[in-house]
């Protein structure tokens, strides 16, 4: 049965494994009876795979369930241009649902800044969506998902809190 | 968040593949271990399981373990378990030898020790003469405890309480006759740990129950009726708007009764816990859209108390820990013990779960 298909859920699909357990920490920290509501995806290599997996195997499957809300969690690589690049692929009729988000450079800056695991790192990125702060969304390698970030807390927020 | 529970150190020694074995989850809620067939994961799991015999009232050696499970036959080094804990705080420790004189006779006791705050409370060695226990038992199970806030019957009670699980869903019949808060590994009495569970603490049906209609949304009820003198057989009622059905617990699927198991988990944990548990491959049985989310209530219901620790070659449990709790077991050679390290400190490239079918992960 796995995620609840006829109720609001989410699916995550990271770009590899650092993304992956960031995913997981996040979920971790979702409330329990809700959890079932979020699946991580598997890794798919690199953000172009994750646009060609998301455009190949989620639009069609997301434009037949109005339910399903969808996470691309990439790594801008220092590219500020690639959110707009990433976006400018999502089809119009699924914007609403679809979030980019990402590191800056790549998870593993935010190891090295010294804000813990992958997992403790997700898990404050929950908290800070469960309370409505910016604690850890508000650090440098972070701050600018606040746009994707404002509307995933409108939409996503009530589905896994 | 501070843990109450943890196995601070588990060491084995000589133990089947087990050599200066020591299982690093020192601060881990939950715990993956992976590594190729015969790296020694099911042998952690059934060192562990000698704890719990014990501790369970088993107390003659040669019930314990066999001349077989000396490593490579070397008999003539004993067998060693050595555990602490922590419950709420306080640290306690149980350390054991077991040896094989000569190589003939029956297995007797070395060494035994148990220790609370880090004082010894109990120690028999061999050599000396302890006049009402012979060396072929061990004591744990037989020393007399004062109340049951006496440290030695807490010691013995948790380590009674660890949940090994290793279930085999088509033996699971739901049937009852006494009530246990102690399953055996293949859980083949979940009818009585169900009992057990409920007896102690009606309110974990409200746990159980959660949990379960999360999984299952058309369950409606579970009974567990009494069927003779002092015999009980479970069922389970699902319901939708065309009507309802009841089903002998016999007639679930093994994925449904993994359901099951895992409910009493997460209600044990809380009911009687924190408890420790040990899941030999838990994605057996199940389909593959629920291996992670199965996985992850697990890590979560024990993120705060409690400690989980799961075997699997499955890539959906393996992408369900990370690096920092993930520990991979190798050894070269069935004449080489086995050896562990974290994840985090073995070099993989690119993607994990590809890496472990090239088989290029390399400790």
């Amino acid at each position: 049965m796995s995620v609840n298909k006829h109720l609001p859920h989410v699916y995550v699909l990271p770009e590899d494994g650092a993304n992956r357990q960031l995913a997981r920490g996040f979920q971790l920290d979702v409330d329990g009876a809700k959890q079932r509501q979020m699946q991580v995806l598997e890794e798919a290599g690199g953000w172009i795979a994750v646009l060609e997996h998301f455009l190949a195997d989620h639009v069609a499957r997301m434009a037949s369930n109005a339910q399903r809300f969808m996470v691309l969690l990439i790594d801008f690589d220092n590219k500020q241009e690639r959110l707009q690049e990433v976006k400018s692929k999502i089809p119009g009729h699924l914007t609403d649902r679809v979030f980019v988000l990402g590191t800056s450079s790549e998870p593993e800056a935010l190891k090295t800044a010294g804000l813990g695991t992958y997992e403790t790192i997700g898990k404050a990125m929950a908290e800070d969506c469960r309370q409505e702060t910016s604690t850890i969304w508000g650090h440098e390698l972070l701050r600018h998902n606040a746009g994707e970030l404002a509307r995933l807390r409108h939409q996503v927020r009530p589905i896994l809190f | 968040m501070y843990h109450f529970l943890v196995i601070r150190r588990f060491y084995v020694h000589n133990f089947r593949c087990l050599e200066n074995f020591e299982l690093p989850i020192s601060g881990q809620s939950s715990v993956l271990l992976i590594g190729k067939n015969g790296s020694g994961k099911t042998a952690v799991g059934l060192a562990l399981q000698v704890l719990q015999k014990i501790a369970r009232g088993t107390n003659r050696v040669s019930d314990l373990v066999k001349p077989e499970d000396f490593a490579r036959g070397r008999a003539n080094i004993p067998i060693r378990f050595e555990i602490e804990i922590e419950l709420k705080g306080r640290l306690y420790g149980y350390a054991i030898a077991l040896g094989w004189p000569k190589g003939r006779g029956e297995l007797r006791v070395w060494e035994e020790e148990i220790r609370v705050g880090g004082e010894l409370v109990y120690t028999r060695e061999v050599g000396r003469v302890f006049p009402n226990i012979d060396f072929q038992l061990l004591a744990l199970p037989i020393i007399q405890e004062e109340s049951v806030s006496d440290p030695v019957f807490r010691l013995r009670r948790w380590l009674a309480r660890m949940l090994i699980l290793r279930p085999m869903p088509s033996l699971i019949l739901g049937n009852s006759r006494q009530e246990t808060l102690e399953p055996n590994a293949q859980v083949t009495d979940f009818g009585a740990w169900f009992s057990g569970l409920l007896a102690h603490a009606p309110s974990a049906y409200v746990e159980i129950d959660s949990y379960l209609k999360q999984v299952m949304p058309d369950l409606n009820d579970i009974k567990n009726p009494l069927v003779g003198r002092d015999s009980r057989n479970l069922e389970v009622q699902f319901s939708t708007d065309q009507g309802s059905v009841n089903l002998p617990f016999e007639d679930l699927s093994d994925g449904e009764k993994c359901f099951m198991i895992c409910a009493l988990v997460l209600a044990a944990n809380h009911a009687y816990g924190p408890v420790f548990c040990f899941w030999d491959e838990p994605d057996n049985y199940l389909a593959l859209s629920e291996v992670g989310h199965f996985v992850m209530a697990l890590r979560k219901a024990f993120q705060d108390d409690g400690q989980f620790i799961a075997t699997s070659h499955n890539s959906e449990v393996i992408r369900s820990f990370s690096d920092e709790n993930t520990l991979v077991l190798y050894r070269d050679n069935h004449l080489e013990p086995t050896r562990v390290r974290a994840l985090k400190d073995v070099k993989v490239n690119g993607d994990l779960v590809s890496a472990l079918i090239r088989d290029d992960i390399e400790p």
